[in-house]
């Protein structure tokens, strides 16, 4: 059985981790401006010392809301390992 | 020049990609289609209600097919909330009475069962299907495309490839096609899926789907303009409810994650959710996505080609969705049978060069239906309303966008297009009638 996590508050959604992260964060790029925090659903982000890293990728639905609002071109965004990531039966 | 594995490959198995590879395999070509969750569809959010536009001039397949339907729509409900309660209704947009039991504005699905049966569709016509496999580059030889390579290192060299990868464009940036859609382009949507039960959807929403609007102090939904109103679409034993907000606005980039669920705890306290709904129904699955509804709005956006030497874009990938209506998946659909026409006569001339592949992206500008939904402004204009402070302009603009004066703006597409199916078989008409009669069947 493939290991699946889940979450109370987000029901109808089950997670297989990707071995691999997914996001990153280019601090040489990253401006601290924190849009990615702003925008993300999931909790993905966190800012330290002025710079957004990466601190779960646990309840990321891969929508790269991040990318999108991201002026310094500094989040990296792929997809998880072919299989992973999350998943809906209700979408 | 090195040998290829396919004539084409097909990223993405989500709404569009497996309509361009049926039509590629059903004309012999060996066609990859390439989805990185584990079933397709599973990977694809979405309100869903199809219009019934997408149905009669998209595939022919669907149409004359057995699609997992949900439920047919007739019309749509705009309600009014102010100080929490709805105040007033529009629901002049609707097929009128005698005919509901016959025509639809459309059809509500769930994304999975369907993306899956276009997928099946697909393979039985002769592509192949590989499923948990995420394309995460692409080859370039020359400037040209010549095909992908996946998560699991393996290159898988095609004549052309097709990029149906939906929002996130990865591999046409890849590609140096096109660039990521501007925040204020994109509008984040979270969407809650609630069980109810047949009965009472039937009498509570019926076949219609509901629209609730509200000045800024409402605080239900984002600030006119800048999101959707909040969406409840019925299906058979279920609803789906969305709100959603464009990442980036008047005033900058909102803090999402607090202003969506402040949405919605206001919209929980409207009283005809608390009477009608809230006692009925059992929350299910809170899920989000994000969609480029305003891409066709924005001249640098709009003008990011949709093809590129090796390889055409297809649907979200492309920035087809509709401005205003919201819907992506028709012209998914009509991008999808174009792109395939188009590389299968680019594979006969063997010329899959950029400018052979051009006429693609003119096929999508001579379309009937395409630019007028991808161009239309009345979810924008509506930020009219906010700055004016006046609610019966609000309504008014909702009455053209979403009430019965929206015929005065698609019914000419429309009927370009009904002209240019008719003018090809004057039987389509029979067939479109047939196709409500099965749907409905389909449903009960
Ligand atoms: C909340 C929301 C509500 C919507 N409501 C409606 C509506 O009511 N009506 C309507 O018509 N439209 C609606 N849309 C829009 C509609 O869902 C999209 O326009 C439609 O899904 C686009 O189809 P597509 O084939 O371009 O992309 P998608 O359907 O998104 O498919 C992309 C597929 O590609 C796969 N993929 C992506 N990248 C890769 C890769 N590198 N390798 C392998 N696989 C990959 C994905 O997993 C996915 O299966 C809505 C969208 C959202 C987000």
């Amino acid at each position: 059985m493939e290991e699946t996590l889940r979450f109370e508050d987000i029901p109808g959604v089950e997670w297989v981790p990707s071995p691999r992260p997914f996001i990153t964060i280019d601090a040489s790029k990253c401006t601290g401006c924190g849009n990615c925090l702003r925008v993300c659903l999931a909790g993905v982000f966190r800012l330290r010392e002025k710079k957004a890293e990466v601190a779960s990728l646990e309840r990321c639905m891969e929508c790269a809301s991040c990318l999108f609002v991201c002026e310094s071109g500094a989040v990296d965004f792929g997809w998880p390992v072919g299989g992973t990531g999350y998943r809906s039966e209700w979408g | 020049m090195s040998a290829v594995d396919y004539d084409v490959i097909v990223v993405g198995a989500g709404f569009g990609g497996p309509v361009a590879a049926k039509r590629c395999a059903e004309a012999g070509l060996s066609t990859l289609i390439l989805e990185r969750a584990s079933t397709p569809g599973q990977k694809v959010i979405s309100s869903c209600t199809i219009p019934f536009y997408g149905f009669l001039f998209g595939p022919q397949w669907i149409r004359d097919g057995d699609p997992p339907i949900e439920r047919p729509i007739t019309g749509i409900r705009n309600f009014f909330v102010r100080d929490g309660k709805v105040y007033a209704t529009d629901n002049s947009f609707r097929v009128p009475g005698p005919l509901a039991n016959r025509l639809a504005i459309g059809y509500t699905v769930y994304c999975r069962p369907f993306c899956t049966w276009l997928a099946e569709r697909a393979v039985e016509a002769g592509a192949e299907l590989r499923t948990s496999v995420a394309a995460v580059d692409v080859i370039m030889e020359s400037g040209a495309v010549k095909g992908v390579v996946t998560d699991g290192g393996e290159e898988l060299r095609c004549r052309l490839l097709i990029d149906a990868e939906g929002v996130q464009n990865i591999l046409a940036r890849k590609a140096g096609i096109r660039k990521t859609y501007r925040p204020e382009a994109v509008e984040l949507c979270l969407l809650y899926d609630f069980k109810m039960a047949k009965e009472d959807i039937d009498r509570i929403c019926g076949y219609q789907i509901e629209y609730y609007w509200a000045m800024p102090e409402e605080k239900i939904i984002a600030p006119l303009g800048e999101g959707s109103a909040v969406y409840i679409f019925p299906y058979r034993e279920s609803i789906h409810m969305t709100i959603g907000r464009f990442l980036k606005g008047e005033e900058g980039v909102p803090v999402l994650a607090k202003e969506l669920d402040a949405y919605y705890r206001r919209f929980f306290q409207v009283d005809r959710w608390r009477e009608m709904y809230a006692p009925r129904t059992e929350l299910r699955a809170r899920i989000w996505d994000t969609c480029p509804i305003y891409a066709g709005l924005y001249q640098d956006m709009r003008s990011m080609p949709t093809f590129g030497d090796g390889v055409l874009l297809i649907g979200d990938a492309a920035g087809l969705e509709a401005a205003a209506i919201a819907d992506g998946v028709p012209s998914a659909w009509f991008s999808a049978e174009m792109a395939a026409e188009t590389a299968i006569e680019a594979l006969r001339a063997g010329d899959t060069g950029a400018s052979f592949l051009s006429r693609y992206q003119r096929r999508l500008e001579e379309h009937p239906l395409i630019p007028a939904l991808i161009s239309d402004t009345h979810r924008r204009d509506l930020a009219w309303a906010r700055w004016s402070g006046d609610e019966a302009e609000m309504r008014r603009r909702v009455n053209q966008g979403w009430g019965i004066r929206l015929m005065g703006h698609l019914a000419l597409p429309v009927l370009r297009a009904v002209y240019r199916e008719m003018r090809r078989d004057p039987r389509v008409l029979k067939n479109w009638l047939d196709m409500f009669n099965r749907y409905h069947r389909l449903y009960a």
